[in-house]
């Protein structure tokens, strides 16, 4: 029973890393319809921003803020530059998923001669085991659950309470009439690839500091988490993103504890496929901040 | 029709022409020889790869500074088999297909040995591959070759370790965390019946996925279970499986045995920025075969991996990795072999490596290609002694050595703790069942 609740604890760790990369990704399809698959390498790309930064004597929570950045700039920029020319020649979506595949394998390979193939870790103390019973979590590990919580709750105030969130909103219900009704589509979507890419930097760096040791070809592995948790809360709705990151983080870590930890990846996977078989649509498919009305 | 036969003729010439050298029975032929590196490059074993491109490159420096295999120069081109089994067919098909002047195959790790040792063979191209397996304890492949013993041994040597190892009691109770590839779960079973039949339990056994993000709960049933020692193989994954033990464990490290793979520059790199360097030093112990690092085979072999930096700048760094050193010596040996027979010819010179390497009676001992090159021309028999030492072929192509007991020092050198009795290593051998 203790290994249970340890397990569960250990999943409150996951699920947040797992939200904070899968809002971004999923609010990134959701607002302008792409799905971006260089995703996980624009994390990795980060959370290496990172790491030489940390080498170099920064913190690594400095090394955060300037991962976040990072990704936003990189994301805004893989959009203006690559993305966004497809997108006016009218690309077909298909089309623009095998874009942004190759743009992927373009920053994985481009990346591997610069950082190399090996793990390395952030020179960074965990700080001391806190106790709650069977749950023993570091003083990092409490801080990435207090970002994920703050990064929810912000994203939420965002879509909810801003003039730009209600852009957001309008601009992925319709982006024609959202034009039309003088909402300057272009600017909203720039806006969201800076606010996605710096939540998909800063999930790379949480990622990789939560992992301990990290290598360029955790890009591949990141990605199909995020995934995961976005298609099983409903592609493109941010609170389907954040439950299906309660869900993979809880299972995965709660299934290790259960069975052999071989299986667990095939658990949480195995339940992905089995929501999609009921619920094709997702959990929250047409009832997240994003979706249409009606 | 006349014009029709000429110019297929013609063609069939052209062809002929265009295929550059071809391998002959007598005669060492023309145009450049390639090895191929057949071995994970990406991955989770993506270590191992590396490691072996920094084989060949010394090899090739040492054969081609002294005249090349009869003129011929040598070059190295990497197959990556991603360490998986489908992934690794078409690498070596490719290999095999496609590479002019192919004299050796070098790699084939337990990741993809099975699928492509067979390829090779029937390509009848020399290898000399890095596998463990027990399925090689007895193959009937000619051009299969093992400088390293089965994994049994590997894992014996572990279980040596724990039990007879100095500076700590016997251990007693362990905890088996390998990766779940092929290569690393090869010891789980003779690990198992070694050290329960010599007393040991097993406290857990943990086949870990390889490039997961984190192994929490993984690490908190380990620790749940209480043992005394672990005993691992988790390439790629033993910083963030070691750094977890250690946060979850109030910062105090478990002394954990590696096996031969563990000594290696990037696992010893990844391991202590994961958990410092004075912990690695303080709990690790691993296994490796017996080596001096000195003699002249040795110099010879450090003097060309140092000049193959400007190639490949992490060369240098695998001046005491087991398999380097092994499968240079491979190269070497095989090189040694075509001018031996005067042949390019791999059916004619493959049966000759295990003489080379054997020796046969009052054959002068040689340690570099040059030496080796001048006494067959000097028209003496040669046994090569390279910078692995001394090789023992058996009737199945398998070359074995014993082990020795090691650890870090604080640059990653190899440090010789101890080594296993005769008597010892008899003990586990039969309690494993060998």
């Amino acid at each position: 029973m203790d290994l249970f609740v340890a397990a569960f604890g250990f999943g409150l760790v996951s699920m947040s890393v797992i939200a904070i990369a899968a809002v971004g990704f999923t609010m990134q399809f959701g607002i302008t319809n792409m799905i971006n698959l260089a995703y996980g390498e624009v994390m990795i790309s980060s959370a290496y921003v990172a790491y030489y930064l940390n080498r170099a004597g920064f913190t690594i929570w400095f090394g955060m803020v300037a991962g976040a950045l990072f990704g936003a700039v990189f994301s805004f920029l893989l959009n203006r530059i690559l993305y966004a020319p497809f997108l006016r020649k009218g690309t077909s979506h298909l089309g623009m998923v095998i874009v942004s595949l190759a743009v992927s394998l373009m920053i994985a390979n481009l990346l591997l001669p610069i950082v190399g193939y090996f793990p390395v870790s952030y020179q960074e103390d965990p700080g001391r085991l806190i106790r709650w019973g069977s749950i023993a979590l570091t003083r990092d590990q409490f801080i990435i659950i207090g970002i994920a919580v703050v990064l929810m709750l912000a994203i939420h105030a965002l879509l909810t309470y801003t003039r730009l969130g209600k852009a957001m909103r309008a601009t992925a219900a319709n982006p024609t009439l959202a034009r039309n009704c003088g909402i300057p589509t272009q600017r909203v979507i720039d806006a969201v690839w800076l606010i996605t890419g710096a939540l998909c930097g800063l999930a790379g760096v949480v990622a990789a500091l939560d992992s301990d040791s990290f290598a360029i070809a955790n890009g591949a592995t990141f990605l199909i988490t995020v995934l995961a948790a976005a298609v099983l809360g409903g592609a493109g709705q941010p609170y389907g993103a954040m439950i299906g990151a309660v869900l993979i983080g809880m299972i995965t870590e709660l299934s290790a504890a259960a069975w052999s930890p071989q299986y667990k990846e095939v658990v949480a996977f195995g339940i992905l496929v089995l929501v999609m078989v009921l619920r094709p649509q997702g959990l929250l498919a047409k009832r997240g901040a994003l979706a249409a009305a009606g | 029709m006349p014009s029709r036969f000429v110019f297929a003729v013609g063609a069939i010439l052209l062809l002929a022409a265009c295929g550059g050298s071809t391998p002959t029975g007598n005669g060492l032929g023309t145009g450049a020889l390639t090895v191929g590196v057949i071995a994970p490059f990406t991955g989770a074993d993506a270590g191992l790869g590396p490691a072996y491109y920094a084989a060949c490159l010394p090899a090739a420096l040492s054969i081609n500074n002294n005249g090349g295999v009869g003129g011929r120069m040598l070059s190295c081109s990497k197959f990556d088999t991603r360490g998986e089994p489908a992934d690794a067919v078409p690498a070596a098909n490719q290999m095999v297909a496609s590479t002019s002047g192919l004299m050796a195959a070098i790699g084939c790790t337990s990741d993809e040995a099975s699928t492509v040792v067979p390829i090779i063979d029937r390509a009848h191209i020399p290898m000399f591959c890095m596998t463990g397996q027990s399925e090689f304890n007895k193959t009937p492949l000619k051009y299969f070759h093992r400088l390293v013993p089965a994994d049994v041994y590997d894992a014996y040597a572990m279980v040596g370790s724990a039990l007879f190892g100095p500076g700590h009691a016997p251990y007693k109770k362990a905890a088996l965390v390998f990766g779940d590839d092929i290569g690393s779960q090869a010891f789980v079973q003779p690990a198992t019946n070694a050290f329960t039949k010599l007393g040991g339990t097993i406290a857990i056994n943990q086949p870990i996925h390889l490039g997961a993000p984190s192994y929490r709960t993984e690490v908190q049933a380990m620790l749940a279970s209480h043992p005394d020692v672990i005993f691992t193989e988790a390439l790629g994954s033993a910083g963030t499986y070691l750094k977890e033990v250690k946060t979850q464990n109030n910062g105090q490290m478990i002394p954990f045995i590696g096996s031969s793979a563990t000594i290696d520059p990037e696992w010893f790199q990844q391991v202590r920025d994961a958990i410092g360097l004075n912990d690695l030093l303080k709990y690790y112990a691993g296994v490796d075969l017996g080596y001096t690092f000195t003699g002249p085979a040795y110099a010879e072999f450090k003097t060309n991996l140092d000049a193959s930096a400007a190639q490949f700048p992490d060369a240098p760094k695998y001046k005491q990795r087991g398999s380097t050193l092994h499968l240079y010596d491979g190269i070497i040996m095989t090189a040694l072999a075509m001018v031996a027979t005067n042949s390019s010819d791999p059916t004619v010179y493959n049966p000759k490596i295990i003489d080379i390497a054997n020796g046969t009676s009052g054959a002068t001992v040689v340690n570099t290609y040059k030496d080796g090159v001048a006494a067959l021309k000097a028209g003496k028999s040669i046994r090569f002694e390279g910078a692995g030492g001394q090789n023992n072929f058996n009737q199945w192509n398998n070359s074995q050595s014993g082990y020795i007991l090691v650890g870090y020092d604080k640059d990653g050198g190899e440090v010789r703790a101890g080594e296993l009795t005769p008597d010892q290593t008899s003990k586990i051998f039969a309690a494993g069942g060998s």
